[in-house]
């Protein structure tokens, strides 16, 4: 037992990097323990990417490398938004208003989340790119199959800003359901789940603007062993630098409340 | 061994909309006392404890914790505290979340001695989210405490509580302030007051209406209660014997509440008056709705106790 210590002297606090790293264990378990968590950002891109690929006779290395490819971003951009669900839950069950109390600064706290937001994208782009180099035979050089992995693993990060914009802006029901809105238009619309060629013209042109086809284009360009384009990588830019702000915004208008 | 006060309250206000939730709060707690701040729903606690927390900002009025402001305290890491409203946090266990909360502090206590001190020894490995209603509040407790916090400050702890574990909490709670901490708690069970804290600060309508220990409460409040059967007579020239500040007619026996029982017992002797007498003193219940009751409504009047 402790005794109770009653020196005026403050011993110096536990160390960020600790206190931080100890936050961002704490909610990845939380949030990898969720078992909707694991099925919507897991389980069902892995089958949706090797129904797509293996339906009808598709057997096209090319389509399957590029779809293994948008699909891994699908996953990874569905957790990273998922976070933000989570957040808005532990704002209406009084979690974030405890660890206000903590000597953890809110400033940490949103930090820490979205590192959570960095490491439970992982395990979503790890299972399809492995369903894609186990099942559907994708062959690609180490060195490229690395360069896909950390692009899908920086790339994700605009979504995790979304998600926390969501998060700490909107209540936990409408936060979950705009989200998922997010997740899906986001998905369609950058042709994530269907090529872009077989959308209309003006619907492309729309595509070319969007997080996820940009997101997906880098990826695409790195697998086929190409360097990204200067647009691409302004597009994705672009937009995380806004849902950057966002983030920061509803972040700082909650913490008056929380 | 020079110690600033645990916590003060300098002429704090804070209005919410039309309700002034704090409307001049003075306080001190002092180190190393349990005290409870004691007040009907809506009389100002949970507002009282927001801002001592630096949750909220005061309108007007200053606020320093441990020698400090309230935000320092908190960064500081000497200050833990439960809070009313909290729901468990989802999939987590006991032992990760009162573990995580330790490491935040500069000197946690070992969060074997959280978790025993707050009774989750054999809970350690459960999740925190398919607890009963009494042991999630024990794991409240025991993050407010993981800290080993100098103050701690509870929020209605035992709201969602029955009788037993309502008596487990308190025991608990006890072995924290044996340590030599201050604890600061709030309640609207006068039971729990009178029982637990070494000063009870009555809260209503925003205010501080008394300051005391309960045997202080009791006499602010005025005295005894003298009680007799009147045997048909008529009761009018009972509001006017010495000492008497209140009469209450139920059937046939009044009930006198006086600040001077002697007075007042030979008073009625005088009259011939005296059947079935009992004085007993007032009780804590009595005390504390005679100090509500007389603001309830009122203008601002000094205050009667301080």
């Amino acid at each position: 037992m402790s005794t109770p210590t009653s020196s005026p002297a403050t011993p110096p606090a536990p160390s960020v990097l600790s206190t931080t790293a100890a936050y961002v264990g704490l909610e990845t378990r939380r949030a990898l323990r969720d078992p909707g968590f694991v099925i919507s950002t897991i389980g069902v891109p892995v089958m949706m990417y090797l129904l797509f690929t293996n339906l009808g006779g598709q057997n096209d290395p090319a389509y399957r490398t590029v779809a293994m490819v948008g699909m891994a971003a699908y996953g990874a951009m569905g957790a990273a938004l998922s976070l933000g669900t989570g957040v808005a839950e532990d704002k209406s069950t009084g979690w974030l208003r405890q660890l206000r109390i903590t000597p953890m600064t809110p400033r940490r706290v949103v930090t820490g989340r979205a590192l959570t937001g960095t490491v439970v994208v992982l395990p979503a782009i790890a299972a399809i790119l492995l369903a894609g180099g186990l099942l559907n035979g994708v062959r690609m050089s180490p060195a490229h199959w690395a360069a896909v992995a950390v692009a899908l693993w920086l790339g994700s990060l605009p979504f995790t800003l979304l998600g926390l914009g969501n998060g700490y802006r909107l209540s936990a029901q409408t936060a979950g359901v705009v989200n998922v809105a997010c997740n899906l238009g986001l998905a369609v619309v950058g042709g994530l789940w269907f090529p872009v060629s077989l959308f209309p013209g003006w619907l492309a042109g729309l595509s070319a603007w969007t997080p996820t086809n940009r997101f997906a284009e880098l990826g695409a360009a790195l697998a086929g062993g190409r360097a990204p384009g200067a647009a691409g990588l302004a597009v994705i830019a672009g937009w995380a630098v806004l849902f950057g702000g966002y983030a920061a915004v509803s972040y700082r208008r909650s913490a008056r409340t929380v | 061994m020079t110690k600033e006060p645990a916590a003060v309250f300098e002429a704090v206000t804070k209005t919410y909309g039309s309700v002034r939730a704090a409307d001049g709060v003075d306080l001190t707690v002092r180190r190393g006392e349990t005290l409870a701040l004691l007040g009907r729903n809506g009389a100002g606690k949970s507002t009282a404890i927001g801002m001592l927390l630096g949750l909220d900002v005061p309108d007007g009025g200053r606020i320093s914790l441990l020698g400090t402001t309230p935000e320092q305290a908190v960064l500081a890491g000497r200050v833990g505290a439960m809070l009313q409203e909290g729901r468990a946090v989802s999939r987590v266990t006991v032992r990760e979340l009162v573990g995580f909360v330790a490491r935040t502090y500069p000197r946690p206590m070992p969060v074997a001695d959280a978790l025993a001190l707050a009774g989750l020894t054999a809970l350690a490995d459960r999740r925190v989210d398919r607890l009963s209603g009494g042991q999630a509040q024990r794991v409240r407790f025991a993050v407010a405490l993981a800290g080993n916090p100098e103050l701690i400050v509870l929020d209605e702890p035992t709201s969602a509580l029955d009788v037993e574990a309502r008596g487990e909490f308190w025991e608990a709670m006890h072995g924290y302030a044996r340590r030599g901490n201050t604890v600061l708690f709030s309640t609207h069970y006068l039971e729990e007051a009178d029982s637990f804290a070494d000063r009870i600060v009555v809260l209503d309508a925003g205010r501080v209406v008394a300051d005391g220990t309960p045997e202080d409460l009791k006499r602010a409040a005025g005295g005894a209660l003298v009680s007799l059967d009147l045997g048909g007579a008529p009761s009018a020239y009972l509001s006017g014997l010495p000492g008497v500040t209140e009469v209450e007619i139920r059937g046939d026996r009044a009930r006198l509440r006086t600040d001077d029982s002697d007075a007042t017992v030979r008073a009625l002797a005088a009259r011939d008056a005296i059947r079935g007498l009992e004085v007993a003193p007032l009780t804590l219940n009595d005390a504390f709705l005679a100090l509500t009751r007389a603001r309830a409504g009122a203008t601002p009047e000094p205050e009667p106790s301080r």
